[in-house]
């Protein structure tokens, strides 16, 4: 298993990241000081500053930058739904490996 | 320690979300027993309120994500007995907010949910379920000045650092070493209702430092049948003993072989946890 991976999918076959809302977003950037997984990135000069830049370096699951946000921006996929598709998958890889 | 309740309220008054909770406080304070604390004198005189809060219980009101009640009171280093989050509820009740404050039949139903909510506590649970193994043997490795431990036997994991341990049909869960050490001093754990059915990967409650809010991500699915209420005056414990004492909640389990597929045991969690504390600047 590399560290690419979660649950044994690979991790860039996951939809999971943070979504922002920038009608709602105040450019506090309180979830970029509180994510240790640089999944955002600042860009002084653009508009808007916030950018999720490594989406697949956020921990799946993980909807903590969420919680740091005061005017509630940042959304996530839907948990159950994301697990079924890991199930599915892991599901598939099996099958086709006891095909092999 | 008399039954004093100390309300601490978010001081948003510019905005929605703040105005409701500083409503909520003021329908709080009619009741006896009930001292509201000013935020901006707490910060600025604690002693202020030493002798009340050494008498009493801190409820906080939080308006917003940002959490400024909750962090000044965590910042002073005041346990919280009970908390409440404006916007969370709202939510929950599919109510948007806004910033503008608002006086309307809607605003004063979330404003009588919440008070309901702050009055009810200590649903009725059963009594734990769960039959402890007499000793838990540990493995541990070290990081710097950190060292980290993990039980070796009879406990599984998700990679998000949460682990559940069986007893027959009842699961118990809680976080792990990495986690408390990562929050440093824990100040209030949010407990879900019992009853509640998750599924797995649900969100089971949070607990929260200082530092951050840590939202528990179960390992298992099934129903909630008991939480450690000891954790109401003693949120420490889950720093002391984040596998033991520290236990967050009960589940009586709905499919554990299926979920069991999903989780790691032992030596795939020493390893796991080894990698990601080498790769993440703790």
């Amino acid at each position: 298993m590399s560290e690419s991976t979660f649950m044994g999918v690979e991790r860039d076959r996951i939809d999971w990241s943070p979504r922002i809302d920038f009608s709602k977003c105040n450019d506090c950037m309180d979830c970029v000081k509180f994510c240790p997984h640089q999944v955002f990135e600042v860009n002084e000069n653009e508009k808007p500053k916030l950018k999720v830049k490594n989406p697949n370096n956020c921990v799946v699951f993980c909807r903590a930058c969420s919680k740091t946000c005061g005017p509630d921006a940042i959304t996530f996929p839907d948990k159950p739904e994301t697990t079924k598709m890991i199930k599915a998958i892991r599901k598939a890889e099996k099958e086709a490996a006891s095909d092999e | 320690m008399s039954n004093t309740i100390c309300v601490l309220p978010c001081n948003g008054l510019d905005k929605c979300a703040g105005d409701i909770s500083r409503r909520v406080a003021l329908k709080l304070s009619e009741s006896e027993g009930v001292e509201l604390i000013c935020p901006v004198l707490l910060n600025q005189n604690k002693t202020r309120y030493d002798k009340i809060l050494d008498d009493g219980s801190l409820s906080v009101i939080d308006g917003c994500n940002t959490r400024c009640a909750s962090k000044l009171a965590g910042s002073l280093e005041i346990a919280i007995k009970e908390k409440i989050n404006v916007s969370e509820v709202a939510k929950a009740q599919n109510i948007k907010l806004g910033a503008a404050i608002r006086d309307d039949e809607e605003i004063e139903d979330l404003i009588q949910v919440l008070l309901e909510k702050m009055s009810i506590s200590g649903e009725k649970q059963t009594d734990s379920q769960f039959i402890e193994t007499e000793t838990v043997d540990y493995d541990s490795f070290s990081h710097g000045k950190f060292i980290f431990k993990v039980p070796k036997n009879n406990y599984f994991f998700n990679e998000n650092d949460c682990w559940v341990s069986i007893s027959g049909d009842i699961a118990r869960i809680g976080v792990t070493d990495y986690v408390q050490q990562n929050l440093s001093d824990i100040l209030y754990v949010d407990s879900p209702e019992i009853g509640l059915e998750i599924e797995q990967f649900d969100e089971l409650g949070s607990i929260e430092s200082s530092k951050a809010v840590f939202e528990i991500v179960s390992p298992v699915s099934g129903t909630v049948v008991t939480v450690n209420d000891k954790l109401d005056d003693a949120p420490e414990l889950v720093n002391e003993s984040p596998y033991e004492k520290g236990w967050l909640v009960e589940l009586k389990l709905s499919n554990f072989e299926e979920d069991k597929e999903l989780l790691l045991d032992f030596e795939a969690y020493f390893e796991f946890l080894k990698r990601k504390v080498a790769e993440t600047n703790v």
